[in-house]
């Protein structure tokens, strides 16, 4: 009896000190759902800001979603992921240079989609199941007229945080997607090429 | 909503449909899933971990000896909806409110109804087939003729949709060749004979004369596009050679509908 209370209090200790920094780092007690929801929510906040409507503040907008997105996606092993065994075939640096402007690809991608076209949509966390040791898929649903919309995260644990490592959207697998079209363009090209044309388009993006 | 089978998009909205789509969940437990008692171990991945070699197992993937005919359509069908189906989808989007737009939409699902139904039937899926007739009688019904989709409420009568290309699939047939269509966009041999054997299910197929039916068509295309402007836009500025991701999104899409239980 009196055990459970103080496992009781501690667990509410730990609710407070959660909520107060704000911060995971007691992700050992963390599920990858919650990793997930925790931030996504945050992002969803920051969308609804009346504050950032006004278009002078979109890019400190922007950047705070950014921070939020880079913690949450591990995008060294989507880069690995969707080069698969061409990854060796690049130099430490190459790697490094991949990473980085895949990264921006991404984000540039789906955050022009998310600033300019959220309209309110809630997201809803169904279910989340562990496919491995250290591997759990979450599935949700985003919930947008005229029909829902079923968003899958893979997610693994890297340093005892719960990371996205791949996405999917009606069954379409985001880093498989980069995957074929990666691996047919390194069928003809080099590893600089690559980054050199990914490079071309985060910059015309940026242009815009 | 509306994916009917692929036979009845016009326009690159095929494309689009690979990604967005529709009502696929039968219950909703909400945001409170039990995470207590299965708290998965956590472990750390060491720099040199192997494991994103994963990703080289092999995977579905589908011949493309037409390539070079697939690739000038693809071009086509891009032209085809910037220059003509987005201006007219945007027109008719303008002009007609939403609510009538969403009315006309239901209605058309609705009328797919056998499809559904016989292909729930064909796979074996009996609950779906309930699912689905309940459904059209609600709807018919308290829906006025299909018009409004008061069953949309209800997740259990919103299976995932059914069309014979996925019905062929599960009896294990394979895509056969990858095939770039006019105006409806990515498809598989496999697929292409589903849409032909889908007529036989598609009530406005036997309309007469048949340019009603045809119009018919043409109208719930650009008004099911109407609701998907820019998405198009969007998944062609994610990808790299979007000609390989389009075709590879319809494959894993297709997969995906052919595997769900």
């Amino acid at each position: 009896m009196f055990t459970t209370r103080i496992r009781c209090f501690s667990v509410l200790i730990l609710a407070i000190v959660l909520l107060l920094t704000g911060k995971s780092g007691l992700s050992a007690v963390t599920s990858p759902m919650e990793a997930l929801k925790i931030p996504i929510e945050t992002v969803l906040s920051l969308l609804k800001d009346p504050k950032y409507k006004d278009p002078a503040h979109r890019q400190q907008q922007r950047n705070k979603i950014l921070e939020i997105t880079h913690t949450l996606f591990d995008f060294t092993e989507m880069s690995k992921r969707a080069l698969a065994r061409n990854w060796k075939s690049f130099s430490p640096q190459e790697q490094l240079q991949f990473v980085d402007v895949f990264a921006d690809h991404l984000s540039n991608t789906y955050m022009d989609k998310v600033q300019g076209e959220y309209k309110g949509e809630t997201i809803v966390f169904l279910n989340q199941e562990m496919i491995a040791e250290g591997k759990a898929m979450v599935t949700t649903k985003v919930e947008r007229e005229p029909s829902p919309i079923s968003v899958d995260y893979s997610m693994l644990t890297v340093d005892n945080q719960w990371r996205v490592y791949d996405v999917n959207i009606e069954g379409v697998s985001l880093i498989k997607n980069y995957r074929t079209q990666f691996d047919q363009i390194l069928t003809k090209e080099t590893p600089v090429q690559l980054i050199e044309r990914l490079k071309k388009k985060v910059d015309i993006k940026i242009g815009n | 909503m509306c994916d009917r089978p692929i036979g009845n998009e016009v326009s690159l909205k095929k494309t689009v449909v690979i990604l967005m789509l529709s009502g696929m969940f039968m219950f909703l437990p909400g945001v409170q899933a039990v995470y207590s008692d299965d708290s998965p171990t956590l472990q750390t991945r060491s720099p040199d971990d192997e494991e994103y070699l994963e990703e080289d197992a092999p995977r579905i993937t589908v011949a493309d000896p037409l390539f070079e005919l697939n690739q000038a359509v693809f071009e086509f069908n891009d032209k085809l909806y910037f220059w003509v189906l987005k201006p007219v989808a945007q027109g008719f989007r303008a002009v007609v409110p939403t609510p009538v737009r969403q009315c006309f939409r239901n209605f058309l699902h609705n009328l797919g109804s056998p499809i559904r139904i016989g292909n729930s039937l064909l796979q074996g899926k009996m609950d779906d087939m309930a699912s689905e007739m309940c459904r059209l009688v609600y709807n018919t019904t308290f829906g006025v003729l299909g018009f409004w989709d008061p069953a949309k409420e209800y997740p259990h009568l919103n299976p995932p949709n059914k069309d014979f290309g996925q019905t062929l699939g599960r009896f294990g047939i394979g895509n056969g060749i990858y095939l770039v269509l006019p105006v409806i966009g990515p498809s598989t041999l496999r697929d292409v004979a589903g849409m032909a054997g889908d007529v036989v299910f598609t009530p406005t197929a036997f309309i007469d004369p048949a340019v009603v039916g045809w119009s018919l068509k043409i109208g719930e295309s650009i008004n099911d596009l109407s609701f998907r402007i820019g998405q198009y836009e969007e998944l062609k500025d994610a990808a790299i050679i979007p000609y390989e991701s389009f075709k590879d999104g319809y494959i894993q899409y297709r997969k995906q509908k052919i595997d769900q239980p």
